[in-house]
C-alpha cells in the first residue's frame, strides 16, 4: 500500500514543483514620486505600444541632454511585435504607466477613464504644444460626444510635406539597369519588366531568382497584400475601409470589383509561377532573409517593413549587389487610376502620448512641462539633429551633418540610434513635420530635399537621373492632383469600441486574411468562386451593421473637425 | 469515514448512550484533534502550500462573476450591470467558437494519444539499453529540445518544410517520391498533424524522465527471478517493467486528460498562418482575439469558465473510470 502511494507521490510533487516555479516572478515596479515634484529629477514610467530594441534607458547622448534639461528621466517600456494585450491587461488590472503611447487602443483607456484631459493643461502650461497645434486643436478631441483631449498626436509632424517615397511597388534597380530604365506606370509595366529580367536571369549569385515576393505574415498582410489593392486602384489609405467622399458611407475596401481585379493580377503572377510560392506561409524574416540575399526582384511593401534587409545590400563591397535594392513607383491597374499616397489629408490627428490618472495633479502639470519642451525649438532641434558640434554643426547659419556622421546614420543605423538616440524621441514629442521651417530659416527635421538626396546611396542617385528625377517621389502623382480628405486619414482615426463594431471587424478580418491568399493560389478558373464567396461573406449582417457604424463615426468626425462641406 | 455522521436515523431509541448524536460528534472531533496535534509538524509543512493554492486558484475565482456582468473596468463591483447568462448565449451561438473547440480537441487528443505513448516505448527502450554512456547520450540529446522556446522550434519547422531548401521537401524529391515540393505549411489538413509531431519531437526526451524514474524504482530481483524462470527481454517488458511503472501511466495520463482543453496557443500561433486559419485557431487563442484584445473581459471569462468546467468533469470521469477499472486514481 505504501509503496503504491510512492509511486506516485514522486510525479504528483514534481508536477507541482514544476507548476510553482513556472508561476514565479512577476512585475512589482511602480514610478514612485520624488520629493520635489515641481523642479526636482523626477522619473515617469512610459508605455509604449510599439517596439522598439534601441531603447537604452536614455543613456544615449540625446537622452542624456533630455534629462540635464529638464529632470526627467523615463523607463520606458515597449512592446514587443504587435503587442496588443497588454494595454488590455493594465485596463484590466487598473495599473498604468505615467504616460502611455496605446497607438490603436486609446479608446480602451478612455472607456476605463484612465486617461487625463490635456485641453486645460495645454492651455495653461504648454504654450510651445498650443503654438503647435493652434489650427489643428479641434483635431485633437477625442469624439463629438466626449471633446476632451487625451492624446497629443506625436506620430505625425504638423504640417509635414513628406519629399521620399516609401510605399507603391517595388523593383530592384539592376531590373531597371539591365532593361535600359524602362517607364513603370502600370501593372503591365511591372510585371513585363519582372518577367522580362526572370527569363534572362533565372538564377542570381547561384540561387533561384524570385521574381515576386510579399510579406504577409499576421498583421503584415495588410500591409503588403491589402493595402496595395486600394494603392492600384486609385484611393488614399483609409484604413480596412473605403469612404464615399460625399456621403461618408463606408465599406470595406475589398469589396470594390477594381480590387478584384487586382487580386485576379496576383493570381495570374502565381500561376504562371513568379509569385513567390512561399508567399502565404512564410514568416517575416524568412521575407526579409530573400530580400537581404538579393534575389527578389519585386515586392510591394512600404520601406519600414523591409529596409533592415536592405542595409546588409547597401554595406556590400560589389557593385551589383549594391544595385540589388528598390525603387518605388507608383504602380496602379491601369493608367485611369493615380497613385493617391501623397494626397493632402491635412494633419491626420490620431496615435500619439497621453497622461496616465497615475499622476498626481502636481505630477500632470510636470509631465505636460516636460513634453512642452519637447515641443519647444530647442527640444526639436536635439531630438531630430542631435546634440550641436557632436551631431552637426551650424555652418552661415544652417544646421549641416557632417558628412562622417551621416555615413553612419545611413549604413550603420542601430548602433547609431543607440549611442545617439537621434530618431528615437521622436515619436514621443510633440513636433514639426518634414518641410517646416525654424526662425532661423532651419528645417525641424532632418529629412529636406538636399539631406534626402544627401542620403540615397550611389546606385539610387543613378536610378533616379535616369528617370529625370531627384527623389522617389518625383515619380508619384503630386498632392495638388489629388484632392482632400475631410477626415483625414481613417486608419488613424479612435476605432469604435462598441462590441458590434470590434467583433464583427475582427470577423471580418479573419474572412479576408483566410480567403484573399485562398483566392490568389487558386487555379486561375476558381478565383472568381473564391473571391465572389468571401463577399458574400463580407456581405453578412453584422458586417454590414459595422460598416454603418464605421460610416457614423466618419460622419461625426467630420463635424467634430468642422471640415464638412 | 461516512459511517459516524449522526442523526441520521431518528427512531434510535434515546436512551442508548452508544447511538447518542453528540456522542458521535464529539468523538469524531477528538480524533480529528488529536491527528492534528500528532502531525502537527506534517500539517505545518504542508500549511504554505494550501494558503498558496488558496491564493492562486481560488481566490481568482472571484472573477468568475465578471462572466455574468457587462463588465467595465473602470467601474466598482456594485455599479457593474449584470446580464445573466448573455455571455454564454453568445458563447455557445458563435460558430467560430465550435471551429476552435474541434481544433482543441482535435490537437489534444492526437496529442495526448502520440505524445502520450511514444515517450513510454521510448523510456522501455532506453532501460533496455546496455552502454551506460550510449544511454546517458541518447536521453540527453532527446531531452534537449524541450529547453528550446516554441518561436525558435517553430522557426526550424518552418524552414524544415520550406519549399525553397527545406530539408523534407529535397529529400522527397531527391527520393523521387513526389515530382514538385509540397507545401507543407499552406495545407491546412496538415496543420494538425505538424503541430503534433514537432510537439512529439520537442517533448517526448523530457516526458521519459518521469517513466525512466519510475523504471528505476522497479525491484531489480523480479527481473532476476524471471530470467530464471526463462523470460525473455520482451516478456520482461511485457510482465515486469509495463505493469511496475502502471501507476505512474494512470496518474499521468488523467492528470493530462485534465489538460485537453488547455493546451496553450504558443505552437498554434507560431505555426499557423492566414491560410490555415480554420484549423490553427485553439480555445485560448479565440479567447485571446475575440476577449481580451478587443477588451471584452466579460466575454474572455465566459471561455474560462467553459472551459474550466470541462477540464472538471473530464478529470473527475476519467479519475471515476480508473478508480472502477484498475483502482487507481489519483482522488
Amino acid at each position: 500500500m505504501v509503496s503504491k502511494k510512492a509511486k506516485w507521490v514522486a510525479p504528483v510533487a514534481l508536477a507541482s514543483i514544476v507548476g510553482l516555479t513556472a508561476c514565479g516572478g512577476g512585475s512589482g515596479e511602480s514610478s514612485s514620486a520624488a520629493a520635489d515634484v515641481e523642479s526636482g529629477p523626477i522619473e515617469f514610467s512610459m508605455f509604449s505600444a510599439d517596439s522598439n530594441s534601441n531603447w537604452v534607458g536614455m543613456k544615449d547622448k540625446v537622452g542624456a541632454a533630455i534629462t540635464e534639461k529638464t529632470g526627467v528621466t523615463l523607463a520606458a517600456e515597449y512592446a514587443i511585435g504587435g503587442d496588443t494585450q497588454k494595454v488590455s491587461l493594465m485596463v484590466a488590472s487598473g495599473e498604468y504607466p505615467d504616460l502611455i503611447m496605446p497607438k490603436g487602443d486609446t479608446s480602451k483607456l478612455v472607456e476605463a477613464g484612465a486617461l487625463v484631459d490635456l485641453t486645460d493643461l495645454i492651455e495653461n502650461y504648454a504654450p510651445n504644444i498650443k503654438k503647435m497645434y493652434a489650427d489643428d486643436m479641434n483635431r485633437l478631441k477625442y469624439s463629438k460626444e466626449d471633446q476632451s483631449i487625451y492624446i497629443i498626436p506625436t506620430y505625425t509632424g504638423v504640417g509635414q510635406t513628406s519629399f521620399d517615397a516609401g510605399g507603391g511597388f517595388e523593383l530592384q534597380l539592376e531590373v531597371l539597369k539591365e532593361l535600359g530604365y524602362p517607364e513603370i506606370r502600370t501593372l503591365d509595366d511591372y510585371e513585363k519588366a519582372i518577367k522580362e529580367y526572370y527569363a534572362k536571369n533565372p538564377t542570381i549569385n547561384g540561387q533561384p531568382t524570385i521574381p515576386l515576393t510579399l510579406n504577409a505574415d499576421d498583421w503584415k498582410i495588410m500591409i503588403g497584400v491589402t493595402n496595395p489593392a486600394f494603392q492600384a486602384t486609385g484611393l488614399p489609405d483609409n484604413g480596412e475601409f473605403y469612404i464615399n467622399p460625399e456621403t461618408y458611407e463606408s465599406q470595406l475596401h475589398y469589396k470594390r470589383p477594381e480590387e478584384k481585379e487586382y487580386f485576379r493580377w496576383l493570381n495570374k503572377m502565381y500561376n504562371e509561377g513568379l509569385l513567390d510560392k512561399e508567399t502565404f506561409t512564410q514568416k517575416s524574416d524568412q521575407y526579409l532573409a530573400k530580400i537581404s540575399s538579393g534575389r527578389v526582384l519585386g515586392t510591394i511593401n512600404q520601406e519600414w517593413d523591409y529596409s533592415e534587409a536592405e542595409n546588409a545590400l547597401k554595406g556590400s563591397s560589389d557593385a551589383t549587389t549594391q544595385n540589388r535594392i528598390f525603387g518605388h513607383f507608383p504602380v496602379t491597374l491601369s493608367e485611369e487610376y493615380k497613385d493617391h499616397s501623397f494626397m493632402d489629408v491635412g494633419f491626420p490627428g490620431g496615435y500619439g502620448i497621453g497622461l496616465t490618472t497615475n499622476l498626481s495633479e502636481a505630477e500632470q502639470i510636470r509631465a505636460i512641462k516636460f513634453l512642452d519642451w519637447l515641443a519647444s525649438d530647442e527640444g526639436q532641434v536635439l531630438v531630430q539633429w542631435g546634440i550641436e558640434g557632436e551631431h552637426y554643426n551650424v555652418e552661415d547659419g544652417k544646421r549641416v551633418i557632417p558628412q562622417e556622421i551621416q555615413d553612419r546614420k545611413t549604413n550603420d543605423n542601430v548602433a547609431f540610434t543607440k549611442e545617439t538616440g537621434i530618431g528615437m524621441y521622436t515619436t514621443m514629442s510633440p513636433h514639426y513635420g518634414d518641410g517646416v521651417q525654424d526662425a532661423t530659416g532651419n528645417y525641424y527635421t532632418t529629412n529636406f530635399p538636399e539631406q534626402i538626396q544627401n542620403a540615397y546611396t550611389q546606385p539610387e542617385k543613378d536610378a533616379l537621373k535616369e528617370y529625370g528625377a531627384t527623389t522617389w517621389k518625383d515619380l508619384f502623382p503630386a498632392a495638388d492632383e489629388l484632392g482632400t480628405s475631410a477626415w483625414g486619414a481613417a486608419y488613424n482615426l479612435p476605432a469604435p469600441t462598441d462590441s458590434a463594431y470590434t467583433v464583427a471587424f475582427q470577423k471580418s478580418q479573419d474572412i479576408v486574411r483566410k480567403r484573399i491568399p485562398e483566392a490568389i493560389l487558386a487555379p486561375a478558373a476558381q478565383f472568381d468562386g473564391i473571391y465572389d464567396g468571401m463577399i458574400e461573406e463580407l456581405n453578412s449582417a453584422d458586417i454590414v451593421e459595422m460598416e454603418k457604424i464605421f460610416t457614423q463615426q466618419i460622419k461625426d468626425t467630420v463635424e467634430l473637425w468642422g471640415t464638412g462641406k | 469515514m461516512g459511517t459516524l455522521t449522526s442523526g441520521g436515523n431518528s427512531n434510535n431509541n434515546p436512551g442508548t448512550p452508544a447511538k447518542d448524536p453528540l456522542a458521535g460528534k464529539r468523538f469524531k472531533k477528538q480524533g480529528f484533534w488529536r491527528t492534528a496535534l500528532q502531525q502537527r509538524y506534517l500539517y505545518l509543512m504542508s500549511l504554505p502550500f494550501v494558503i498558496w493554492a488558496f491564493i492562486f486558484s481560488y481566490l481568482p475565482l472571484w472573477g468568475w462573476t465578471m462572466a455574468f456582468q457587462d463588465f467595465k473596468p473602470a467601474k466598482g463591483f456594485f455599479e457593474q450591470k449584470w446580464v445573466g447568462f448573455e455571455h454564454f448565449v453568445e458563447l455557445f451561438s458563435d460558430d467560430r467558437f465550435y471551429l476552435a473547440l474541434r481544433n482543441t480537441l482535435a490537437m489534444s487528443v492526437m496529442g495526448l494519444v502520440v505524445g502520450f505513448m511514444i515517450p513510454i516505448i521510448f523510456a522501455i527502450l532506453l532501460n533496455e539499453l546496455r552502454g551506460m554512456m550510449f544511454k546517458r547520450f541518447v536521453q540527453t540529446v532527446s531531452y534537449l529540445p524541450h529547453f528550446v522556446s516554441w518561436v525558435v522550434v517553430a522557426g526550424l519547422v518552418t524552414k524544415m518544410l520550406s519549399t525553397q531548401g527545406g530539408a523534407i521537401n529535397d529529400l522527397l524529391v531527391g527520393l523521387h517520391i513526389i515530382n514538385e515540393p509540397i507545401q507543407f505549411m499552406a495545407k491546412g489538413e496538415w496543420f494538425w498533424y505538424i503541430v503534433t509531431a514537432s510537439d512529439v519531437w520537442k517533448e517526448m526526451g523530457w516526458n521519459t524522465i518521469i517513466y525512466l524514474a519510475a523504471i528505476t524504482g522497479i525491484d531489480p530481483e523480479l527481473y532476476e527471478a524471471s530470467r530464471v524462470d526463462g523470460a525473455s527481454r520482451y516478456r520482461q517488458m511485457w510482465h515486469i517493467t509495463l505493469p511496475g511503472i502502471r501507476t505512474t501511466i494512470s496518474v499521468l495520463f488523467i492528470m493530462q486528460i485534465g489538460h485537453l482543453l488547455q493546451i496553450g496557443f504558443e505552437k498554434q500561433f507560431l505555426l499557423g498562418n492566414n491560410l490555415v486559419l480554420e484549423y490553427s485557431q485553439v480555445l485560448e487563442l479565440y479567447a485571446l482575439q475575440y476577449g481580451l484584445q478587443m477588451g471584452r473581459f466579460s466575454y474572455g471569462t465566459a471561455i474560462s469558465i467553459f472551459n474550466s468546467v470541462v477540464s472538471v468533469i473530464l478529470l473527475f470521469t476519467v479519475n471515476g473510470i480508473f478508480k472502477k477499472v484498475s483502482k487507481e486514481s489519483i482522488m
